[in-house]
């Protein structure tokens, strides 16, 4: 038959083809849905600082660093990925088996199964029967809603926020306390110093350099770290870095970087390294502490007039209470620093004017209380808490605390609390005599051991039966510890609903997927400056929400609407998103009359900024020290307390009284388990991203791969032996699992140790490197998720915090079928 | 709550247009023998013209008015100076016109003639107004505003929720809406406007053996005439009154002490850190200020508490009869500052020592002037595990 | 009779040009959302099943047609549907280059740039069809909020220039904007496709604009 005649032998069948669904519509400017709006710069933010953008067709096209940063992250590179990545979460979507299942869905298919789109109506539909079931069912304890993290930034569309609140319009669900990143450190500091000091503002940069002779960073990485704060970061303290980079290399301050590996602080200041084995920083301490008493270079007047118990914490330094006298020598063979280097450490820290600027992977670890704990006891030692470039600061690396703060009054935020009087779909507060907030890191265990009772900081805490969880913006398969357990528990939750708007590991492990668009596809407006408050960003719309994303704003409006008449409006209170941001902003202005300039509403966001010009320089604690009485700490005694009656009161084992030296678990250099996995795993905050935000933006995690995978950073010796070179894909093993990651060998990295940086996405493959068995329990890892091996305990029983740097590990050249990466593809099977 | 005021002054529009009453003779001449005879109309001291034309107003409060929803609305309808400003009933209409002739005076004199000169006065002036509206429940607002003819419906359910409570009490307007057609004046960081704007400014006429609460930080003083400090009595604090002399009132404060420096800070039970007052060294010191009871060590931390009871004098406003408002203002900022970056933790999550801690280690994320800081961290410890035993 | 929605001013269409129009729409249709009820019966009507028969008699198609015509005979049940639909959520909706996202940028090169490569996802070939789009006076509906460089697009594009334009531009339009990533994406969704259907819908797809190309050139000559 010929062409033509094949043709025409159509024209009599083909009508039937389905009539008026064309993709394509006349061309019409008004409905032109983004592509005619009005191209140029527009001004926004995120936590990797402020920026502006270039909206060129309707796409956007450029993003440069905001006028005043001075030293942007190169992570601004990362922004367009970010938005348009194919790891984009484009519709709402629902895993199939629980769409023809409900709850009862095969829950072990989780992972690496199959979803359909179904439209928002529905997707919200069936997230409210599932709440609607768990409430009747279990009542508020089968439901968690509070593991929550880190969040995109905007004060009005904080997706946190907006996911409690409207959650809690239907009903109650378990919360949690703490954080991942401070843990151990929010909990035992205020029992000393009487904050929780990791999150409170800290002498001014200014006066350090000014008034200090010696800086310790005491495994604190600030030049990686700083990158990126709570709010649109302003990056300021790298201007006071810059300046400190100058005075090391005049000599006129020595900075002293204690840390296992070379940082990247070191590497950029041109520092001193004391090199110490991963863990032991409190035999160290101990030790210098002992030295100072030796030696007499203790401050008895500080001690006596500031604190508390340092003559119960004495016989236990001296080796009275357990028989062990803290002596360097005894140290030495612990931490693997010298003798005669502890000795001469001691005398730097007493010899001028110190800072020590404490970073807080010390305290994500087994026992992580104490490091901090003892730090605090040297710093109370050497006498200088109080004095300008003296002292101890927990939080330099962190959001830019020690640039002054403007003082001006921030605006308020969308609120995540339901407002005065506001009734819920189902009120009961009956946990069946379950703990209504758990500390965050123990939600597992609370899903596998539910009605289990443990200890946490001095209370009793009963897991609740957990059956539901509920992620906004939030990526536990990042965060959490020990994947394999993970699985175990994600096969007892009956239904798991993840706001998100990348396919997160998270998300693939949900049933429920719901797409919010990004920070760039919204109004809001942001805090310039975390604790510098530097003035207000406007965070403007460049483009509308791609695919069928929606602002959480918008999805939570419409969740609200399901749960009854007039429930969307007290949901937004009547206002929409403009209306929102003129108020936030008009009320700020309102808190800031007289003080701080601000324009009109409309003024400022043509300008797309605020400022409230700089602050003033401040010590930290030095009210305390000029009239303790008048000014005491936080503590129960008010004083810095060496020891705590209070802890010693609730006679944990595993934290005393007072700074105690206890083994690990695990812990590499000759401690427990070194012998079956010799190499400890750095699981860092990392240096290209925000936790796991960013990983997703491909042509920017393409930057630092190596094969496409998370880098390992390797030392050369132990690589040598494990006949490994650079560029090599690495499998990383132990007990808990297996990963692979792709080989950067480094002399920065001393024997023992490996670097992989936590927030690398989940990618889970067979056992063997096949496509099938991603779901399963001992999956291999195709991209390097350090997550993936570390250990799931507590901190302590007092914080019970997430103990990730007490991990050990061993690794070999990967000889199996390499696996393609498959995290950042959607639920779906992969082709190898 | 101030987003409340926000969405009050977005939505109220004057019901209807307000009729000035007659202007009386009297009022007239009364304006003339003050004003010294610079208008002669006969309606001239009650109109708008009048008051900006003299009243140092035009660039300041004038200017201010224009810009909120008392000027410019979208029914037309505006308020004018003597709305607010003059009663419209005879007899205190008459007394106002007295009253006014300080601002005459300010301008005469030159003491409110520049913006800087107005914002310094601009509290005391404030204040006197304010204190005339709460005299007569804001019967100036409710000549345009009633509650009986409120339109319910087009509020949101919040602010129908507070509305409805003032109205059950016919609540002085502007207990909550301050600063609605002027710049709300600077009351200083340590001020709370906010708050007091919620609780009010304490009650008038103290009685002698009963026992009130400080909506502020206050000052004391050694005696009821001198302005030499004696120490600050901390917000949310119960005081007994021992003696009321003009605007000073001698207190009892109950309390316990750390034995240690000079005891200068009273606390608000034995072994709790909850802050009642602090003295200075000479107050701490003077005969008759402190009487002292009964010592015991505190076992969580080994020192020795003492059980003291401080006299001493300090203003007689900001005392409240009730401590509730405070804690619900407490609760209600707690709630809203602290849940901006995560879940607020209950206030029975920690006991009374933890939560100077926990709360301290945050506050440089949030926004609270220093009485609200105060109040909210006393909120906290006051309803912590220590006295609620239902958490966990 | 037409079936392109978007023309409001048909020229004189010739009953060839109008086949090959309504079988791009077809193709166009298939790829751009999941199979529901209403299209399944439009698919397997006595007309359709006419249609079928006469498309699978170019030994070309046939295979695929017998494997479509099959597979929509198996779609009974509303699992059956759930199940394909979930086959094409896999396939098209959240996936990225290692399953068979429907976008060409994904398998164009792209040109290096000063910062790096550019992000794929309207990307330059979204661009590009926007503005083919735009000369036609044509956009992606606001129903559809996918790139323009969807193959649903452009095949949707192709249909409009079969009633609208002549032959030459047909032909290069297809031959810069489709054979020239077609097969690559035909590759991955006969790899990674857990079912029949959109394997076969992807390779008869190719099989049609290939030989549709040819006869445009065979015409052209």
């Amino acid at each position: 038959m010929n062409r033509r005649d094949f043709l025409k032998g159509l024209v009599g069948t083909s009508y039937v083809v389905l009539s008026g669904s064309s993709v394509l519509a006349p061309l019409n400017a008004l409905a032109a849905s983004g592509a005619d709006a009005s191209d140029g710069w527009l001004t926004t933010g995120s936590h990797m600082g402020a920026f502006k953008m270039k909206r060129k067709n309707g796409v956007i096209s450029e993003v440069i660093p905001f006028d005043t940063d001075m030293y942007p992250t190169d992570m601004i590179n990362g922004i367009k990925g970010l938005v348009y990545n194919e790891s984009r979460i484009r519709y709402p979507m629902v895993r199939l088996d629980f769409l023809l299942k409900g709850h009862q869905s095969d829950t072990k298919q989780r992972g690496d199964f199959r979803f359909v789109r179904v439209t928002w109506d529905k997707a919200l539909g069936l997230f409210k029967d599932s709440l609607d079931l768990i409430q009747t069912k279990y009542g508020p304890s089968g439901l968690h809603a509070g593991q929550t993290g880190w969040r995109a930034t905007g004060q009005l569309h904080s997706c946190t926020s907006h996911m409690q609140r409207a959650v809690a319009m239907h009903g109650n669900f378990v919360k949690k306390v703490g954080d991942y990143s401070t843990g151990a450190g929010q909990t035992i500091l205020p029992y000393v110093l009487g904050s929780t000091e990791v999150y409170a503002q800290g002498t001014s940069w200014s006066l350090i350099l000014e008034h200090s002779k010696t800086i310790i960073l005491w495994s604190n990485d600030p030049y990686k770290n700083l990158q990126v704060g709570w709010n649109a970061e302003t990056h300021e303290s790298y201007a006071y870095l810059a300046q400190l980079k100058e005075k090391v290399a005049k000599g006129e301050i020595r900075v002293i970087s204690i840390d296992p590996v070379v940082s990247k602080t070191q590497q950029y200041l041109g520092c001193e390294h004391l090199y110490i084995n991963p863990q032991t920083d409190v035999p160290f301490m101990l030790a210098i502490a002992h030295e100072m008493v030796e030696k007499n270079l203790l401050d008895n007047e500080f001690i006596e007039g500031y604190s508390l118990g340092f003559d119960k914490f004495l016989p236990y330094l001296q080796g009275q209470t357990d028989g062990v006298e803290k002596t360097p020598e005894w140290a030495s063979k612990i931490c693997g620093v010298s003798p005669e280097v502890i000795r001469d450490f001691a005398k730097v820290l007493t010899k001028d004017r110190t800072q020590i600027l404490m970073g807080w992977c010390v305290q994500r670890q087994q026992h992580g209380e104490q490091p901090y704990w003892m730090s605090a006891v040297l710093a109370t030692m050497i006498g200088q808490i109080g004095l300008p470039g003296g002292g101890i600061s927990y939080g330099h690396h962190y959001s830019g605390i020690g640039v002054p703060s403007s003082g001006a009054a921030a605006p308020g935020a969308f609120p995540r609390n339901l407002d005065d009087g506001q009734k819920q779909l189902f009120d009961s507060t009956d946990f069946n005599g379950a703990s209504s907030v758990i500390p965050v890191a123990r939600w597992i265990d609370s899903i596998l051991e539910p009605g289990k009772t443990i200890d946490a900081n001095g209370s009793k805490i009963t897991y609740p039966d957990i059956k539901m969880m509920v992620f906004s913006g939030n990526n536990p398969w990042n965060h959490h510890q020990d994947r394999n357990r993970m699985k175990e528990a994600f096969f007892k939750l009956e239904c798991i609903v993840s706001i998100d708007m990348n396919w997160t590991a998270a998300c693939r492990f949900s049933d429920i997927v719901l797409p919010a668009c990004t920070t760039f596809e919204r109004n809001d407006i942001d805090i310039y400056g975390s604790y510098a408050n530097r003035g207000l960003l406007a965070m403007q719309k460049m483009v509308e929400p791609l695919f069928e994303s929606l602002s959480d704003f918008e999805i939570f409006t419409r969740f609200a609407a399901l749960l009854g008449e007039g429930k969307a409006q007290e949901y937004t209170r009547g206002m929409n998103e403009h209306q929102w941001l003129e108020m936030l902003y008009n009320d700020c202005k309102a808190s800031n009359e007289g003080k701080f300039e601000m324009p009109s509403f409309e003024e400022f966001w043509k300008a797309g900024y605020v400022y409230f010009g700089e602050g003033k320089p401040w010590v930290r604690h030095q009210a305390f020290r000029d009239d303790p009485e008048i000014n005491p700490l936080g503590t129960p005694s008010g004083l810095i307390e060496i020891f705590s009656r209070k802890i010693a009161h609730y006679e944990y084992d595993d934290c005393p009284g007072h700074p105690t030296w206890m083994e690990k678990v695990e812990r590499s250099h000759g401690g427990p388990g070194s012998k079956k996995h010799p190499i400890w795993l750095q699981s860092c905050h990392p240096d290209k991203r925000l936790h796991s935000q960013m990983c997703e933006s491909t042509e920017f995690r393409e930057t630092y791969t190596v094969k496409g995978r998370e880098p390992v950073y390797l030392n050369p010796e132990d690589a040598k032996k494990r006949g490994i070179k650079s560029g090599d894909i690495v499998r990383v093993f132990n007990d808990r699992g297996q990963l692979l990651a792709g080989a950067v060998v480094s002399d920065k990295f001393p024997q023992g140790i490996i670097r992989i940086q936590e927030g690398a996405w989940y990618g889970p493959v067979g056992k063997d490197g096949s496509k099938e068995g991603g779901a399963e329990i001992g999956a291999l890892d195709s991209y390097g998720d350090p997550n993936t091996l570390t250990l799931d305990i507590g901190t302590s029983k007092l914080a019970q915090a997430c103990s990730a740097y007490t991990c050990l590990v061993d690794y070999e050249k990967y000889q199996g079928k390499v696996p393609a990466v498959s995290s950042f593809s959607g639920p779906i099977e992969i082709a190898l | 709550m101030r987003w409340l005021l926000n969405i009050w002054r977005t939505l109220t529009k004057p019901a209807k247009y307000l009729t000035l009453g007659t202007i009386s003779l009297s009022a007239f001449l009364m304006g003339i023998i003050f004003w010294g005879g610079f208008h002669t109309a006969l309606e001239a001291t009650n109109t708008e013209e009048f008051c900006i034309s003299c009243h140092g107003m035009e660039s300041m409060p004038y200017q201010e008015l224009k810009k909120t929803v008392h000027f410019s609305n979208s029914s037309g309808v505006r308020a004018t100076c003597p709305d607010c400003h003059v009663p419209h009933a005879f007899g205190p209409k008459m007394a106002r016109k007295l009253e006014a002739s300080h601002d005459v005076y300010g301008w005469l004199f030159n003491t409110i003639n520049t913006p800087e000169k107005y914002n310094a006065k601009r509290l005391e002036m404030a204040s006197r107004e304010w204190k005339r509206f709460d005299q007569n429940k804001s019967l100036a607002c409710k000549n345009c505003h009633q509650y009986e003819s409120m339109k319910w419906d087009s509020m949101s359910k919040l602010a129908q929720k507070q509305m409805k409570r003032a109205a059950e009490t016919d609540q002085s307007c502007i207990d909550c809406h301050k600063g609605i057609a002027h710049t709300l004046p600077d009351m200083g960081t340590a001020r709370a406007p906010e708050l007091i704007a919620e609780v009010g400014r304490g009650v008038s006429g103290l009685q002698v053996g009963q026992t009130y609460f400080s909506a502020l930080t206050k000052p004391l003083f050694f005696n009821d005439k001198t302005d030499v400090e004696a120490g600050t009595l901390n917000i949310a604090t119960k005081v007994k009154i021992l003696e009321v002399k003009g605007n000073r009132a001698k207190i009892g404060i109950d309390g316990w002490r750390k034995k240690i420096g000079a005891g200068r800070v009273i606390y608000y039970d034995f072994g709790l850190n909850i802050l009642s007052a602090q003295l200075t060294k000479d107050a701490a010191l003077e005969e008759g200020v402190i009487k002292t009871f009964e010592e015991k060590e505190d076992p969580m931390t080994g020192l020795i508490w003492q059980r003291v009871e401080a006299d001493i004098w300090t203003d007689s406003d900001y005392l409240l009869s009730d401590l509730q408002p405070l804690w619900d203002y407490a609760q209600s900022t707690y709630d809203t500052s602290c849940s901006v970056c995560h879940t607020q933790p209950a206030p029975a999550h920690f006991d009374a020592n933890t939560w100077p801690g926990m709360f301290q280690g945050m506050i440089s994320f949030v926004n609270m002037d220093q009485d609200t800081q105060a109040l909210v961290q006393k909120y906290l410890q006051e309803h912590s595990s220590t006295f609620d035993k239902s958490a966990h | 009779m037409s079936t392109d929605a978007v023309n409001t001013e048909p020229v004189e269409v010739n009953p060839v040009n109008q086949v090959r129009s309504t079988i791009y729409q077809l193709l166009s249709s298939l790829f751009a959302k999941e199979i529901d009820h209403k299209t399944l019966h439009d698919l397997t009507s006595e007309q359709a099943q006419n249609f079928w028969a006469q498309l699978g008699s170019e030994s070309a198609f046939k295979a695929d047609v017998n494997i479509l015509v099959a597979e929509l005979a198996t779609l009974n049940t509303d699992k059956a549907l759930l199940e394909l639909a979930a086959d094409y959520c896999g396939l098209f909706l959240v996936g990225t280059k290692f399953s068979a996202s429907p976008y060409a940028g994904l398998y164009l090169d792209n040109k290096p740039t000063e910062n790096g490569d550019e992000p794929l996802l309207f990307g330059e070939q979204h661009q590009q069809m926007t503005q083919f789009l735009k000369q036609s006076q044509l956009q992606v509906q606001s129903e559809f909020p996918e790139p323009a460089d969807h193959l649903a697009v452009i095949l949707a594009y192709v249909a409009h220039l079969c009633i609208h334009s002549d032959e030459a531009v047909q032909l290069s339009f297809i031959e810069a904007n489709l054979t020239n990533w077609l097969s690559r994406f035909v590759d991955k969704v006969t790899e990674v496709d857990n079912g029949n259907f959109y394997q076969a819908l992807a390779r008869l797809t190719l099989s049609w604009v290939k030989s549709d190309a040819e006869w445009l050139a065979s015409e052209l000559n």
